[in-house]
C-alpha cells in the first residue's frame, strides 16, 4: 500500500465519515496526492468516496468589503451610541442601508426624531450583528456554510438576498468513509516497503531483490505525447501530388505575382470583365507594374481580343501587377513555352503532354470566419492530338477516385475554356453536391493553333474544400489555417 | 455569378402547361443553371455570364421549350428593312457616349407581372453585361407619347421632368441630388456636356441616368421606344438584337429603326443571318461521342439552332440572341449540352507516361521532414500581412535595414478590402510567433516551423523564395536550442551552414547568430527579444530562427 493511501485510510480508521477538507487536514497530504489516493482507494473498494452536488459560499466584492471592516448597521449603530444622529442627517447610501436594516431588526428606534439604540442594539454593538458575524466567519472558512445554515439560518438567508454572498453548487466529493475491506487492508498490511520508481541505483546494485514493486493502476488517465505532425493541408497536397504522380504528370509551378496579362488576357478573359475588378483581385502599388518587354505571345493575344470582343485592348491594363487569382497562369504559361517550342520546330516534345501544378491563389476577402485571402488550388493540362471532353471526364474521375470522391458534370462557363465544365463530389457529411471546380477545353484563341492538330484539355478545382468533405473534423476553411497549437495538437492522421 | 430572381407564377404561365417544379429545376440544371432559390412567388436561378438572353424570363422559357422540343421557333429576323423612324446622332456625343442602337415595338399587350419582368430584366442586363450602364444601357419609353425624329446628343446643361417627379430639374441637378445620379454619374464624368434623347417635345431622357415622366412606361402601354447606348458599338447593337428577339416573343411586331451617325447610317436591330458550319466528324471528335447527321440536327434544334446538313457539314444558323457565340468551338459546347453531360462516357487516354517531382520538392520534404522529427509542428500562414506585424512589432524599425539592402524593399497591395492587409510577408518569423501568441494557455513547449514563401521586391522586380523558419516557445527556451537545431539541419541536409556574430533587432543583443552558406548569408537565429515577445502576447523565452531556401534548392 501506498504511504499516501495508508496516511488517508488511518484517518478513517475509526469508521467516521469526513469530508475532503476534513481529510485534508487530518492526513496533512497536498490536495492532488489526497485525490489520487482516493481515487486508487475507491477503484479497489477500499474506500466509499461520494460523489455529488456540493453547495459552495462565494462572497460577493462587496461582502468581502463588509466582512472585512463591518456591516453597515454596525457602523451605524456606533454612530448612534457616539452622539445624537437624526435619519435626515444620513448622507451616504451606506449609512442609508445600515439605518434600514437597524430599524427592520429593531436595534434602534426614532425618540423625538433623534435615532436611539434599543437594548437589543446596546446588545448587538458588544456582539455584532449576526449577519455581521456570519459574514466574517465565511470569508476565513467557507465551509462554516454548513455549520451556520444549521445555527443561524435567517442571517445567511439575509446575507443572500442582500446579494452579500451566492450559492454556487459544483460537483465534488461530499464525504469519504472506509469500507469494511479497506479497514481489513490497514490491518494486514502495516506498510511493507515497495518499490517505487525504478532507478539506475536500484538496477545496478540489484537492491530490488526480494522487494516488491509497487503495482500501478493502468487505467488511470495520462496526458498524451504530442506527435509532431505536417500540418493537415500540406498533407493533402501531397495526396493529390501523388495521385498526379500515378496518372503520369509532370510537376510544374510559377509566379505568384504576375502582370494582369498571364491571370487574364492570355486566358481570353476581356480587360472589362468583372473578375478582374478591384473587388475580386489583389492588385500591387509596389511593383505597380510588370513589364511585356519581353513577352513574345503580347501580339497574337492582343489579336485575339481585338477580334473577338471589338474593342480596346490595353498594354497597360496587361502590364498591371497583381496576386494571381488562379493557378490557371501556369498552365497557360506552359502551353505557350510548349506550342512556341513545337511552332520554332524545337525537339523532345513527346505528345500528350501532361503537366500538374499545386499553388496558392488569392481572392481579395474581407476576413471572418468563413473567407480565406489565399487558398490552395490544384491544376492540371494535357497538352495533345485530338483529345476529346470524354478524355478530359475520364481524367477528372481518374484524379478524384483515389480521394473515395464520385464526381458529376454540369455545363458551366469560364471564358478560356469551350466546352466549359464544372464538377461536384458528393459529400456524406451534408449529404448534398459540393462544386470541386472547372474545366474544359481550352480556347484556340489562347493557343493560338487549331484544334485538329493540338487540343489542350485544362482543369483547376480548389483543394480545402477536398479536405471539408473527407475529414470530419473540419467545419470550415478558414479553421485550417488558423494554427492555433490547441487544435494542431487535437489532429488525427486521416 | 449573376443570380437572377424570376416572378414564378410569370415564368411557368410562359411554360408548357405540364411542367413542374422538379422539371423545371432538372431541365435548367441540364442547360448548365442551378436553380439557388425556390419558394412560393419566385424563383432564383444562377446564370452564367455568357448568357445574358437567360436573364429574361421569356428568353429563358425560350431556351427551356427549345431544350425539351416543344418549340420550333429557332429565326427570329426583320423582313421589313423600313425604318419606323430615326435617330439623328450628333457630333458632341462621340467623345461621351458615341453608341446608340434602338428598336420600335408595336402592338403591345402587357401584363403587370409582364411589364415587371421586362423591366427586371433590362436592368439586371445594364448591371451586368452592361457593366453598371457604362457599357451598355438601356431605356424604355411609351413611343405613343414620342413625335420623331429623335435626337442622340451631348447636350449644355438643360432642365427637364425626370421620371417619377413633380418638378423640372436640371441634368447637373439630377447628378447631384438623386440616387440615380450618384450611381451613374460615374459613366459619363468630366465634361459640362451631358448626353440625352430628345424629340421635338424635348428631352426623352438624360441618358444613362434617368428618363422623362413623360414617356413613362406603364401596362397600358401599346407601342414602345427602346433605345440602347453605350460605350462599345458592337455591344449596344448586340443588345438591340437579343432584345427584338424577347419582344418578338411577347408577340410584339419589331421594326427597325435607322441610326444616322456623321457620315454613316446604319439600321437596327440587324437580327441579321449568321451561319457557322462545322464536319460533323469535328463536333464529334471533340467531344469525343458518336452523334451521327440524324441525331445532329435534333440537339442543334434543342439548343435553339436552325440546322442543315451541307454535303459532310452541318450548318448552323446562330439565333440572333446568342451574345455569346465565337465561333465554332461555342457551337460545340452547345451540341455537347444538347447531347447532355451525363451521357458522355468517359474515354481514357492511351498513353503511359511517367510522373514526375519538381527537383526541389525532394529537398523541401527532407527539410520539412527533419523538423518534424525534431518535434515541430507544421503550420501554413496567409502570405498577407501589414507593415505593423511584419517590421513594428518584430523591432524592426527601419524596413531598409532589415536583413540587408537588398531586400530591403518588399511588395506593397493597392486595394484589398482588408483594412490588416497591406503587403506581402518579407519573412515567415511574425506569423509563427502570431501563432504562438494565440496559443499561451497550451501546453510548453510549443514547437512550430513553415516552409513556404515570403517575398520582396528587387530593381523593381517582384521576387519569390522558400523560406524556412522554425520557433521553440519554453521557460528554458535559449539560444543553445536553437542552435542545436540549425546544426541538426544543417547536419542531416548535408549543408555545411557556418554560423557568425550577428546583430538583429528583434532579437536579444548578444545571443544572435546569421547562418552563412559559403560567403552568403541565407539567415538567422537565437533568442527573440522580450519587448518582441511582449508584443505578441508570448510569455515564456522563445527562440527562433529563419533560412532563405533559394540559394540552396535547384529547380
Amino acid at each position: 500500500m501506498h504511504k499516501y493511501e495508508a496516511a488517508l485510510l488511518k484517518s478513517l480508521k475509526k469508521g467516521r465519515q469526513i469530508t475532503l477538507d476534513e481529510a485534508l487536514k487530518d492526513t496533512g497530504l497536498g490536495r492532488e496526492e489526497l485525490l489520487w489516493a482516493i481515487e486508487n482507494l475507491s477503484a479497489r473498494a477500499s474506500i466509499e468516496a461520494k460523489k455529488g452536488e456540493v453547495e459552495n459560499v462565494e462572497l460577493s466584492k462587496e461582502g468581502i468589503t463588509y466582512a472585512r471592516s463591518k456591516m453597515p448597521e454596525e457602523l451605524l449603530l456606533e454612530k448612534a451610541q457616539k452622539g445624537k444622529l437624526y435619519p435626515s442627517s444620513l448622507k451616504s447610501k451606506e449609512e442609508q442601508i445600515g439605518f434600514q436594516w437597524a430599524k427592520k431588526k429593531n436595534l434602534v428606534a426614532i425618540n423625538n426624531g433623534a435615532i436611539e439604540l434599543t437594548p437589543e442594539g446596546q446588545k448587538s454593538l458588544k456582539t455584532g450583528v449576526a449577519e455581521g458575524n456570519a459574514l466574517r466567519a465565511l470569508e476565513k472558512d467557507p465551509n462554516k456554510y454548513f455549520s451556520l445554515m444549521e445555527s443561524g439560518k435567517e442571517a445567511i438567508l439575509n446575507l443572500m438576498r442582500r446579494g452579500l454572498i451566492t450559492i454556487k453548487k459544483k460537483n465534488a466529493i461530499q464525504w469519504i468513509r472506509a469500507t469494511d475491506k479497506g479497514l481489513g487492508e490497514l490491518q494486514s498490511e502495516p506498510g511493507t516497503e515497495q518499490i517505487d520508481a525504478l532507478n539506475k541505483n536500484i538496477i545496478m546494485n540489484k537492491s530490488w531483490k526480494g522487494k516488491e514493486f509497487k503495482p500501478y493502476d493502468v487505467t488511470l488517465n495520462v496526458e498524451r505525447e504530442p506527435v509532431a505532425m505536417r500540418h493537415p493541408v500540406r498533407l493533402m497536397i501531397r495526396r493529390i501530388q501523388d495521385i498526379y504522380l500515378s496518372l503520369g504528370f509532370k510537376q510544374t509551378s510559377g509566379p505568384i505575382i504576375e502582370p494582369a496579362f498571364w491571370v487574364f488576357d492570355s486566358l481570353f478573359v476581356p480587360q472589362d470583365h468583372p473578375a478582374r475588378e478591384l473587388q475580386d483581385t489583389y492588385y500591387l502599388s509596389n511593383p505597380e507594374t510588370v513589364s511585356l518587354a519581353k513577352e513574345k505571345s503580347v501580339d497574337l493575344i492582343k489579336k485575339a481580343h481585338l477580334e473577338s470582343w471589338k474593342g480596346d485592348w490595353s498594354t497597360e491594363v496587361a502590364e498591371q501587377a497583381l496576386l494571381r487569382t488562379h493557378t490557371t497562369n501556369i498552365s497557360v504559361r506552359n502551353i505557350r513555352a510548349i506550342l512556341d517550342g513545337m511552332a520554332n520546330g524545337k525537339g523532345g516534345y513527346q505528345l500528350p503532354i501532361k503537366l500538374f501544378s499545386v499553388g496558392r491563389v488569392f481572392r481579395n476577402e474581407n476576413i471572418d470566419y468563413r473567407h480565406l485571402t489565399d487558398f490552395y488550388q490544384h491544376e492540371g493540362i494535357v497538352i495533345g492530338n485530338n483529345l476529346t471532353f470524354a478524355n478530359l471526364f475520364e481524367i477528372l474521375i481518374s484524379i478524384y477516385k483515389p480521394l473515395g470522391l464520385e464526381i458529376k458534370f454540369k455545363p458551366a462557363y469560364f471564358p478560356f475554356v469551350e466546352p466549359g465544365v464544372e464538377f461536384y463530389a458528393y459529400s456524406e457529411k451534408t449529404k448534398e453536391f459540393i462544386e470541386m471546380g472547372g474545366a474544359g477545353i481550352i480556347r484556340r484563341e489562347i493557343t493560338g493553333v487549331p484544334r485538329k492538330n493540338i487540343t489542350v484539355l485544362a482543369w483547376g478545382p480548389g483543394l480545402e474544400r477536398i479536405m471539408l468533405l473527407k475529414d470530419p473534423g473540419i467545419k470550415s476553411v478558414t479553421e485550417l489555417y488558423n494554427n492555433d497549437i490547441g487544435w494542431l495538437r487535437k489532429r488525427r492522421m486521416v | 455569378m449573376p443570380v437572377v430572381t424570376f416572378d414564378k407564377k410569370y415564368l411557368m404561365s410562359l411554360l408548357p402547361s405540364d411542367m413542374t417544379e422538379e422539371e423545371l429545376k432538372s431541365q435548367t440544371y441540364k442547360l448548365g443553371f442551378e436553380v439557388e432559390r425556390i419558394n412560393k412567388e419566385e424563383i432564383s436561378i444562377e446564370i452564367t455570364p455568357n448568357r445574358p438572353d437567360l436573364y429574361s424570363a421569356v428568353g429563358l422559357a425560350r431556351a427551356l421549350k427549345n431544350f425539351m422540343h416543344k418549340s420550333k421557333r429557332f429565326v427570329y429576323e426583320i423582313k421589313d428593312e423600313t425604318p419606323a423612324f430615326s435617330i439623328n446622332v450628333g457630333k458632341e456625343v462621340a467623345s461621351v457616349r458615341p453608341f446608340i442602337s434602338a428598336i420600335a415595338a408595336y402592338g403591345l399587350d402587357f401584363s403587370n407581372e409582364s411589364l415587371a419582368e421586362l423591366i427586371n430584366f433590362t436592368e439586371k442586363l445594364c448591371e451586368t453585361y452592361g457593366r453598371s450602364r457604362k457599357k451598355i444601357a438601356i431605356g424604355l419609353h411609351d413611343l405613343g407619347q414620342i413625335e420623331p425624329p429623335l435626337h442622340y446628343n451631348a447636350y449644355k446643361d438643360e432642365k427637364y421632368m425626370p421620371l417619377n417627379d413633380n418638378q423640372e430639374r436640371s441634368f447637373s441637378e439630377i447628378l447631384k441630388t438623386t440616387d440615380k445620379g450618384a450611381k451613374y454619374g460615374y459613366t459619363i464624368d468630366g465634361g459640362n456636356r451631358y448626353p440625352a434623347l430628345k424629340d421635338n417635345h424635348g428631352v426623352l431622357s438624360f441618358i444613362p441616368i434617368l428618363n422623362s415622366e413623360r414617356t413613362r412606361v406603364t401596362a397600358r402601354t401599346k407601342s414602345m421606344l427602346i433605345d440602347i447606348t453605350g460605350m462599345h458599338g458592337d455591344s449596344v447593337n448586340k443588345t438591340a438584337d437579343l432584345l427584338g428577339s424577347i419582344f418578338m416573343d411577347m408577340g410584339a411586331e419589331v421594326r427597325k429603326v435607322e441610326i444616322n451617325y456623321t457620315g454613316k447610317t446604319i439600321v437596327t436591330p440587324v437580327m441579321g443571318s449568321r451561319y457557322i458550319s462545322i464536319p460533323l466528324q469535328m463536333a464529334e471528335g471533340e467531344i469525343g461521342v458518336k452523334i451521327g447527321y440524324n441525331n445532329i440536327i435534333s440537339l442543334a434544334n434543342k439548343m435553339g439552332y436552325e440546322a442543315a446538313l451541307i454535303g459532310k457539314d452541318i450548318k448552323f444558323r446562330i439565333p440572333s440572341y446568342r451574345m455569346d457565340i465565337i465561333n465554332d468551338q461555342d457551337v460545340v459546347e452547345d451540341i455537347a449540352i444538347g447531347y447532355g453531360y451525363d451521357y458522355i462516357r468517359p474515354v481514357p487516354i492511351l498513353a503511359s507516361q511517367k510522373g514526375e517531382l519538381e527537383g526541389r520538392e525532394l529537398l523541401l520534404e527532407k527539410a520539412s521532414e527533419a523538423m518534424v522529427g525534431m518535434g515541430f509542428y507544421e503550420v501554413l500562414n496567409t502570405y498577407l500581412t501589414n507593415e505593423e506585424t511584419n517590421f513594428e512589432k518584430m523591432g524592426i524599425k527601419d524596413a531598409a535595414g532589415f536583413l540587408s539592402k537588398k531586400n530591403a524593399d518588399y511588395v506593397r497591395l493597392k486595394n484589398a478590402k482588408a483594412q490588416s492587409i497591406t503587403m506581402m510577408r518579407t519573412w515567415i518569423l511574425p506569423s509563427l510567433l502570431k501563432n504562438i501568441g494565440i496559443s499561451t494557455h497550451e501546453k510548453m513547449p510549443q514547437k512550430l516551423f513553415e516552409l513556404d514563401m515570403a517575398f520582396h521586391v528587387s530593381k523593381k522586380a517582384p521576387i519569390e523564395e522558400y523560406h524556412l523558419a522554425g520557433v521553440c516557445a519554453d521557460p528554458r527556451s535559449n539560444f543553445n536550442n536553437i542552435k542545436s537545431v540549425i546544426d541538426s539541419l544543417s547536419y542531416v541536409l548535408n549543408l555545411y551552414l557556418k554560423v557568425e556574430q550577428y546583430e538583429n533587432e528583434s532579437f536579444v543583443k548578444g545571443r544572435c547568430a546569421r547562418i552563412m552558406l559559403d560567403k552568403e548569408m541565407i539567415g538567422f537565429f537565437g533568442e527573440i527579444h522580450p519587448q518582441v515577445l511582449g508584443n505578441f502576447g508570448i510569455e515564456e523565452p522563445t527562440s527562433a530562427f529563419e533560412i532563405n531556401l533559394n540559394p540552396i534548392v535547384t529547380d
